[in-house]
């Protein structure tokens, strides 16, 4: 077998692999492992399809920034986060069930058709220098998808703020008590307690009151 | 004279209008405005409602007079509008065919319906008059007033209608008329009941009414009197009645043979026997015959000024004046008037035998009343229409005084004794000849009208009828040649049965006179200057308040006053006479009843009403047929008729006056359950209720358990499981939760994926101009075709469309379509001729077409 | 079965048949998993294989980089997906104090 060749049934066996353990594991770290694993193997097959520019893409945000955040809710929320096993609390779910099992169902079916019908595959051409670099990619990204470009980064600036108003507590239901900065404090008003003791200043010139600004 | 013909002419009466007018706009006023208005001028509302019709009806009846001369019977018309216009198939003079038949709201007036109308309005103008007093205190006096122009309206409808239909209105108008005022103190049960019975009893008699008006629509094609005279032919003949469909009874195999036979033996009649005795079951009801009689006696719960109008003098012989009417029809089958003169004779006799036992003096005349209907209808039976005719108009003029009598007799209990049963009880009664005398004298006449004593009406009446009752009889001509007519013993046991009711009448009526006039006082005992104990006023003047609305409080004290002093003999006042609105009706009633034998004394040879209303009858002329020597028999036949007066009245003398009841009460003990079966009149009531009323109750118990059962429980209860079964399905896929709907999702989107993925293949089928046709398959990605267009097996082409022969059309094309993933299917298709150019959709049902595997065509090869 | 002529890793059906898989893999995870985390881990899957998907058929295509640019734009819309939809579970933690998909069915029925 060739070298391509192993690579490729290596990759996809440890996607497969991961995508199993992630569906399948009851502790949801497993699971973040088992993504993974399977956004690894991924990588690995975009290299094999000369997609080096999108495998470090892949990498870089998905294994880096995706499975990171998942990990880090995941450990935020504790315990809890193993909640939903299968089987716990069974109730009415044929919906689910049926589905899925056709949905595999179907995707074999589809297989079995791809697979039967086509006596000859298709092969992969040779593809021309630069398949796939980052220039190549730059070059195509900045021209035709410069408008998809520039409103990817206003949606990426909408989910940023969007992910901090859903998760905020409700406004105005615990009055934060916010601090003075020290600027604020230096020029503006009378002396504090806290800075009292560690200037020196008269008692009589303390405030006792605490800012509530 | 001239004037009244130029203002109404005989084809265009417009007085008619008026005469029907007034009431109608007495009705009116006095119901819409009445309380407003006040009782006098509700009173002389009503009166003038009735009084000026009656004026005008003796114009009317002048002009007839002039216009009428020799055998020509003159006939004055007036159409008000076209009501309808009927297209139908009739068999006029044996010939079907379609005819229009239109049939108009249009007033007649002629001999009889003039002696009638007259009748009417003066007897109705009277006991207005009567009413003014009698009705005084009871709060619903306008309401009482418009009653009765309503119904002085609808019985003038039913008298001077030139149609059966129009008749019919006025008919009904009868019996509604009758329904208001029977309960008209409708806030007692009994009172109520006794008027749906009435008008129930009616609309069972209407029923025959309405089968009649459609047999002779059907046969003579024509429903005004001129016409049905002209066509009256058709209704001769033979008309099969049995079996009704087709020639035998379909469970007739199964019988032995001799009942086989019997029972399909066709049967038929002559479609005027059929005519005939719907209309006598429309007259049955109507006026009280047998088995339709018993809402008569109950009607007496109405006030008495009611029941001398509508239930003795003008409704009931409404019956009579149908068959007088329809007397050229009638005369036509011997059996229908067979049938009428019998019923008439069986009822004359039932009703006697009853009121002998009753104590009740409205009663007492209510039965009487349908006896006297019964001789009316014997009259006609046989024939004799005039005669008919003839008591029907003494019997309304001494029967209306009789019950006006009564009222006033009530009217004077009324002031000490407030029960209304009590009040009309003869036991409580005797002596009142000293304290009622106008009355007395009135209701004496009236007697003496009614049990025949010569020389009044009454007597000259009656007397008619017997002569006839045994001297004529109907036979169709061509009586010698076996053409119907009837045996002579139907003709002597209607005359004995007439007889021994005329006995009959005589006595009860005499015990009733008796009873109520002569003696002793029973009713209380009579102190001088009396004044209640507890004092309240002398009722002097009272009349039936207490039934009103506003005496009920008062009749509660009045009865618990009376309850109070069950132990003590009851004191009261004199009974008093009844003021001159009461006594001058009674008066002229009394003078009418007397002297009305003039017309048609027929002993005295006068035969004034027989030649005024022989034109009318000149129809029925070869088919009345008396007897041979009929007129010898005038004069012996007085004899019966004198025998049974003087018998009747002398044993009741003997009995009531001489022995002061003893022998009656001798009677009652030997015999006490046919005293007490004759007292509750025979228990007729409570076999209907057994037996009619039964079986409407049952039908509807069964109605309300099919509606529980089957209909709540089955059907109701089945479409709401259905949708509450479908609702509970299709609850399950609304959990709430985002996976059930996604996986639904994932479902729709399999289907979706899988009609895609599915070769298709529906042909299109179109056809061209030389009769072939052209079949498209569908397209698809991927696909390719295959057809074999001659059905021999081989593959011919692998275009998508292919075009076949007209001849060719008829052979099975097979057409196999592969996809993309190599699935082929095939399909077989008859390339018929479609009757339009739309495609022909043809159903993916033949499991032919499932042919292939996936992944393996059809012939391994060609793609 | 054919036989296979090709070395694995050399023709797009065998990318087409990995990416199928992985896709049902997610998806069925999706719908059987109750647990929220693991629902957008799936999630993560199926959009994993969708990009196998477009690059391995843009390989075969290989005249421009679309299909790459394509799965470029997924990745950065999957990133913000992930974030925004941590934060929902978050607030979906707080106020139901699980993270089990069933205890989101206020629309029921």
């Amino acid at each position: 077998m060739t070298l391509g060749a192993f690579f490729f049934g290596a990759c996809s066996v440890i996607c497969v692999v991961g995508a199993l353990v992630t569906i399948l594991a009851q502790n949801p770290i497993r699971g973040a492992m088992g993504l993974l694993t399977t956004i690894a193997g991924i990588a690995g097959l975009f290299l094999a399809l000369e997609a080096q520019f999108l495998a470090a893409i892949q990498l870089i945000v998905y294994a880096g920034a995706v499975v990171v955040l998942f990990v880090f809710v995941i450990m935020l929320l504790g315990p809890t986060a193993g909640a939903g096993r299968i089987g716990e609390e069974a109730r009415a779910r044929y919906a689910p069930w049926f589905s899925s099992v056709l949905f595999l169902g179907v995707m074999g079916f589809a297989m079995a058709l791809v697979g039967g019908a086509n006596t000859t595959l298709t092969s992969f051409a040779p593809s021309e220098l630069g398949y796939g670099s980052i220039e190549a990619f730059g070059k195509l990204l900045y021209s035709e998808g410069l408008v998809p470009f520039e409103l990817t980064t206003a949606l990426l600036t909408v989910a940023v703020v969007g992910a901090i108003a859903v998760v905020r507590s409700a406004p105005g239901k615990k009055p934060v008590r916010r601090l003075k900065s020290a600027t604020r404090r230096m020029f503006g008003g009378p002396v504090e307690p806290r800075d009292a003791a560690r200037s020196g200043l008269l008692p009589a010139q303390v405030n006792d009151k605490e800012s509530t600004l | 004279m001239d004037t009244l013909w130029q203002l109404f002419p005989q084809t265009d009466f417009i007085l008619l209008a008026f005469i029907l007018g007034l009431p109608l706009l007495g009705a009116f006023t006095n119901g819409v405005f009445g309380k407003r208005l006040g009782k006098q001028a509700v009173s002389v509302a009503g009166l003038a409602a009735v009084g000026i019709p009656f004026l005008m009806s003796v114009v009317a009846f002048v002009m007839l007079h002039a216009k009428q001369e020799g055998e020509e019977p003159a006939r004055f018309i007036w159409t008000a509008w076209r009501w309808l216009t009927l297209s139908k198939l009739s068999v006029i003079n044996g010939v079907p065919g379609e005819v229009p038949v239109a049939l108009d709201v249009a007033f007649s007036i002629d001999a009889l319906s003039g002696t009638m109308a007259l009748i009417v309005t003066g007897v109705g103008f009277l006991i207005h008059l009567y009413s003014t007093k009698y009705m005084e205190e009871d709060p619903g006096f306008y309401r009482f007033f418009a009653y009765l122009n309503l119904f002085i309206f609808s019985m003038l409808v039913l008298i001077l209608g030139n149609s059966l239909p129009v008749m019919f209105v006025g008919w009904e108008g009868v019996g509604l008329c009758s329904y208001l005022l029977i309960g008209f103190w409708f806030s007692e049960e009994k009172n109520a009941a006794a008027g749906k019975k009435a008008f129930i009893a009616n609309r069972i008699g209407d029923f025959g009414l309405l089968v009649a008006m459609g047999l002779l629509l059907y046969y003579t094609g024509a429903l005004d009197w001129a016409g049905m005279d002209a066509n009256r032919a058709s209704l001769l003949g033979e008309q099969k009645i049995w079996p009704l469909v087709g020639d035998k009874i379909w469970f007739s195999p199964y019988l032995p043979d001799g009942i086989a036979t019997w029972l399909n033996r066709e049967r038929s009649v002559s479609p005027a026997t059929l005519v005939g005795l719907s209309l006598f079951l429309g007259c049955a009801g109507k006026s009280a015959q047998l088995p339709l009689y018993v809402w008569l006696p109950d009607a007496m719960a109405g006030p008495t000024p009611v029941s001398a109008l509508i239930h003795a003098a003008t409704m009931v012989t409404a019956g009579v004046y149908l068959v007088c009417r329809m007397a050229g029809i009638f005369v036509l089958s011997p059996t229908a008037m067979m049938v009428v003169a019998v019923v008439g004779a069986l009822t004359a006799f039932f009703a006697a035998t009853i009121a002998f036992a009753q104590n009740d003096i409205k009663k007492v005349l209510a039965y009487s009343t349908v006896s006297q209907l019964g001789y009316m209808f014997m009259a006609v039976g046989v024939g004799a229409f005039s005669a008919g005719f003839f008591h029907v108009m003494t019997h309304a003029f001494f029967k209306a005084c009789l019950f006006l009598g009564s009222g006033s007799v009530i009217y004077a209990m009324h002031s000490r004794i407030h029960d209304s049963e009590a009040s009309q009880d003869m036991r409580n009664m005797g002596g009142l000849r000293r304290f009622m005398p106008i009355t007395f004298a009135t209701f004496a006449v009236s007697w003496a009208a009614i049990v025949g004593f010569p020389f009044t009406s009454g007597f000259f009446s009656k007397d008619e009828i017997l002569f006839k009752t045994f001297t004529s009889y109907i036979a169709l001509p061509g009586a010698a040649e076996g053409a119907p007519y009837w045996p002579r013993e139907v003709s002597l046991f209607v005359f004995c049965i007439a007889v021994l009711t005329a006995a009959m009448t005589a006595f009860y009526m005499t015990r009733l006179v008796v009873g109520t006039f002569l003696g002793e006082f029973r009713g209380w005992t009579i102190v001088k200057n009396f004044q209640a104990a507890d004092g309240h006023h002398n009722h002097g003047d009272h009349s039936a308040h207490d039934h009103g609305d506003a005496g009920h409080a008062a009749h509660a004290t009045h009865s618990a006053h009376e309850h109070a002093h069950a132990n003590e003999p009851l004191e009261g006042p004199e009974p008093h006479e009844s003021p001159w609105q009461m006594t001058l009706p009674l008066v002229v009633l009394a003078a009418l009843a007397l002297v009305s034998g003039a017309f048609n004394a027929h002993v005295l040879h006068s035969h004034l009403l027989d030649t005024w209303l022989d034109p009318v009858f000149a129809s029925t002329k070869g088919y009345v047929q008396s007897i041979e020597g009929a007129e010898e028999l005038q004069l012996p036949l007085l004899a019966p008729g004198l025998l049974a007066f003087t018998f009747g009245v002398g044993i009741a003398y003997w009995v009531y006056v001489m022995q002061k009841g003893a022998p009656a009460a001798r009677f009652v003990a030997q015999f006490p359950r046919l005293h007490q079966w004759a007292v509750e009149k025979w228990r007729v009531d409570e076999l209907y209720e057994e037996t009619v009323l039964g079986a409407v109750d049952t039908l509807a118990e069964i109605a309300v358990w099919v509606d529980k059962y089957v209909v709540d429980g089955i059907v109701a209860r089945l479409t709401a499981g259905a949708v509450a079964f479908s609702g509970y399905v299709l609850r399950q896929f609304q959990t709430g939760r985002v996976q059930t709907y996604s996986a639904v999702m994932v479902i729709g989107l399999g289907a979706v994926g899988w009609h895609f993925v599915v070769p298709h293949t529906e042909v299109l089928t179109k056809v061209d101009a030389s009769g072939g046709r052209e079949l498209q398959a569908p397209s698809g990605f991927g696909y390719s075709y295959q057809w074999d267009k001659d059905g021999d097996g081989k593959w011919d082409s692998v275009e998508r469309t292919v075009k076949v022969e007209a001849s060719a059309a008829s052979a099975i094309v097979r057409l196999q379509v592969t996809n993309v993933f190599g699935w082929a299917r095939l399909r077989k298709v008859r390339p018929e001729p479609t009757k339009s150019d739309s495609p022909t959709l043809t159903l993916r049902a033949t499991p032919s077409a499932m042919g292939a595997k996936p992944g393996i065509s059809l012939d391994g090869g060609a793609r | 079965m054919t036989p296979v002529m090709t070395p694995l890793g050399s023709a797009l059906e065998h990318y087409v048949l990995l990416a199928t898989v992985l896709f049902a893999l997610g998806g069925a995870g999706f719908l059987l998993r109750r647990n929220i985390l693991v629902q957008l881990m799936s999630i993560e899957l199926m959009l994993n294989a969708t990009n196998l998907l477009l690059v391995a058929y843009n390989r075969s295509h290989s005249s421009s980089l679309h299909g790459q640019m394509f799965a470029f734009f997924i990745i950065a819309v999957a990133a913000a997906e992930v974030a925004v939809g941590l934060a929902i579970v978050l607030s979906f933690y707080r106020l139901k104090s699980t993270i089990s998909s069933d205890a989101a069915d206020s629309l029921r029925h």
